[in-house]
């Protein structure tokens, strides 16, 4: 789990900016101080720098040890003045040739820093001062015993506690700042997310209105953040589809509801009617064989309902093998061959086409489409079957002269219990749902089924991949 | 031939005994499972309906116990569930049929019969025959009263599915499967057009009508009893 998932969005968002401006202002703490620190100690090496030069030079005019008692007071004399600089001369042997008063640095110490690190900075501590020094070793104008130019180690250190004390203070003043600022900041973000998320309160309030009742409610997207608008874009989209499933699922229990109704009605009523009193046999025999035939009917609308329920649901999964549609067509034209001789429809067929789908569900839904064909054909015209094999896909046609469907109408024809002529309603012939698994089974193998219609011609095209 | 049902439903059990003891069948029903398997196991049926949902012991219990003893008992399906799962299951266990409520009468009694014939090979026959209608399935040919019909290919095939099968009342579905190969309900009236246009050829110029419509139900074709 992330460390943060339980916290609300406000809090996460507020931390994040306290977190990320503390760190940003102590970065920009610790390059300041370091700069500032920089600086100190370029200028106290300016002066020790200086002053190192201005030994060197005297040094040079020392060439007898006598001189160097000269050079002493010379020193001396040009140091008075400078206060906190302090100045040591030894010589070969670590001795102290001169030093100013309070200069009681560790000869070793300053001889070491001479001979390892000559003319760096150093740090010396000499009792509770702290001194920035410099060692160097500088020849001599005099010569030592075996004839060399004698050497002295110069030490000169300046003392820095007013620099120290400066930037105690300026750090202590940055960490007050650092934590004042976390604390404005932390105010200031969690007031800022709050605005910012108000949209977002906003919406919750208008999703909390959307019930099954009320589907159609949206949430406004105008007025909203960006990233917020495509939210409630996307929730407005979703809301959509839900209502359109929803609206199907209702669509489908009243659909049920209405066509059952009067099978149901005829049934009770014929039943009752005949019940009612003493009749002959054969009497009855007509009304139980009106109602086996009604009752056939409504079996065969209920298994129907089930297999476009199913297919719906995505239940419907074609057991694909290689079918060839020319034959399969050639075998419902036998099929059909008595209704459309009956009608004077005379059924064609031209190309030929291949595809990977389930034998028997392709067979229903292409019978379907004949005998819509034929079932809406004019007599003596002709059904004409039209296949085509793509590259990934083929298409079937079939065409049939007879009323032109309005353009209005012709989605609407692949829709359960969709009748162009509604006097057609409750022909003997069909269910009303003929179509409509039509459409459900192609969609099932991932096809597409569209229909037009002009100048008597209507076409119905299915495409199988 | 002796039929046995397993059905808890009181109407569709008392329904499907009293039909198909009509229809020829001895018939034991039982109500739920433990008593259906019991008597499967002591009496020599020739073939057991079962229903899946039933009070005890399921159907597929009932089936898997008939086929520890009786391997060779045909067994029927009637199940109010149209799901492909049950199907595979119930093929699996080694059910011979399926069938799904609410169906047709003559659908189960045609499957019925299918079932039970499957059993006893019928020895090849050359020609069928009812009253002075005369099928000769070796040059296929076909004649009423020693006159010669012209049948196409398709009502050939209708008329010999009706002559095997006299006296049996055929549902449409089972029509369209068997001549045409056309598994499915289809809402059209094809078999109805087929079944006038072989009428008007076999039987509209001839007495007696051989063929005969049972509404609601299907065709039949039977030559009356008193014909010789």
């Amino acid at each position: 789990m992330h460390p943060l998932s339980g916290f609300s969005l406000t809090r996460r968002l507020t931390l994040m900016f306290v977190g990320v401006g503390t760190a940003v202002l102590l970065g920009l703490g610790w390059v300041v101080s370091n700069s500032v620190e920089k600086h100190f100690e370029a200028l106290d090496m300016e002066v020790l720098s200086g002053k190192m030069e201005l030994i060197a030079q005297a040094l040079q005019t020392v060439s007898a040890p006598s001189d160097l008692t000269q050079l002493s007071h010379q020193l001396a004399r040009s140091l008075i003045g400078h206060h906190g600089l302090e100045v040591m001369l030894l010589d070969a042997d670590q001795a102290v040739i001169f030093a100013t008063a309070n200069a009681s640095f560790d000869p070793a110490v300053v001889a070491a820093q001479a001979r390892q690190r000559p003319g760096q900075p150093a740090l010396w501590q000499l009792a509770d001062q702290t001194y920035r020094g410099l060692a160097q070793q500088i020849p001599t104008a005099a010569l030592d015993a075996t004839g060399h130019p004698a050497s002295v180690v110069v030490a000169a250190a300046i003392h820095i506690g007013h620099h120290q004390t400066y930037m105690q203070a300026f750090l202590q003043t940055l960490w007050l700042f650092v934590a004042g600022a976390a604390v404005l900041m932390s105010l200031l973000g969690w007031w800022s997310v709050r605005r910012a998320l108000q949209p977002l309160r906003a919406m919750r309030e208008q999703a909390q209105v959307v019930t099954a009742q009320q589907l159609s409610h949206r949430v406004t997207v105008q007025n909203m953040p960006v990233e917020l608008a495509e939210l409630a874009q996307s929730l407005n989209d979703m809301l959509a589809r839900l209502e359109e499933a929803f609206k199907r699922l209702s669509d489908f229990s009243s659909d049920i509801a209405h066509e059952l109704r009067t099978p149901v009605s005829n049934l009770m009523t014929q039943t009752q009617v005949a019940l009612s009193q003493p009749r002959a046999a054969d009497d009855y025999r007509h009304v139980l064989e009106s109602n086996a035939e009604e009752l056939d009917r409504m079996a065969r609308m209920i298994a129907d309902m089930l297999l476009l329920a199913k297919a719906d649901n995505g239940l419907v999964v074609p057991n694909r093998e290689l079918v060839d549609l020319a034959a399969e067509v050639q075998a419902l034209f036998d099929y059909f061959d008595a209704v459309a001789d009956d009608k004077g429809v005379h059924l064609r067929q031209s190309g030929s086409a291949s595809v990977q789908a389930d034998r028997l569900m392709l067979r229903r839904a292409l019978a379907n489409l004949l005998s819509n064909a034929i079932r809406h054909a004019t007599p003596g015209s002709v059904v004409q079957v039209w296949l085509t094999q793509h590259e990934s896909a083929a298409t079937l046609s079939v065409d049939n002269t007879g009323d032109t469907i309005a353009p209005e109408l012709l989605e609407r024809i692949f829709h359960r219990f969709f009748r162009v002529d509604p006097a057609r309603q409750r022909s003997s012939e069909g269910t009303g749902l003929g179509l409509a698994i039509t459409r459900s089974i192609v969609v099932a193998h991932g096809g597409q089924i569209a229909a037009t219609s002009h100048d008597g011609l209507t076409t119905l095209t299915m495409r199988l991949p | 031939m002796k039929i046995l049902i397993v059905e808890d439903e009181p109407k569709t059990g008392d329904y499907l005994r009293q039909g198909l003891s009509e229809a020829g069948f001895t018939v034991d029903l039982a109500r739920n499972g433990h008593d259906g398997l019991h008597l499967a196991l002591t009496e020599p049926f020739d073939l057991a309906i079962l229903d899946v949902m039933l009070p005890g012991l399921d159907g597929w219990g009932v089936l898997s116990g008939i086929r520890h003893a009786r391997k060779d008992l045909p067994v029927m399906f009637l199940t109010a569930r149209d799901a492909v799962d049950d199907r595979v299951k119930g093929l699996e266990l080694g059910a011979d049929d399926y069938l799904v409520k609410p169906f047709a009468f003559s659908e189960l009694l045609a499957r019925v019969r299918t079932l039970l014939r499957r059993g006893s090979k019928a020895p090849a026959e050359t020609s069928l025959h009812a009253a002075d209608l005369e099928l000769d399935l070796l040059r296929r040919r076909v004649s009423r009263a020693s006159q010669r019909i012209d049948l196409t290919a398709k009502e050939f095939a209708l008329l010999e599915l009706l002559l095997r099968r006299q006296g049996e009342v055929l549902p449409r579905s089972l029509i369209a499967s068997q001549v045409w190969d056309m598994n499915f309900d289809s809402d059209t009236n094809v078999i109805e057009v087929a079944m006038r246009r072989l009428r008007a050829k076999v039987d509209d110029a001839f007495e007696p009508k051989l063929i005969r419509t049972v509404r609601g139900m299907g065709y039949v074709l039977e030559a009356p009893p008193c014909t010789p």
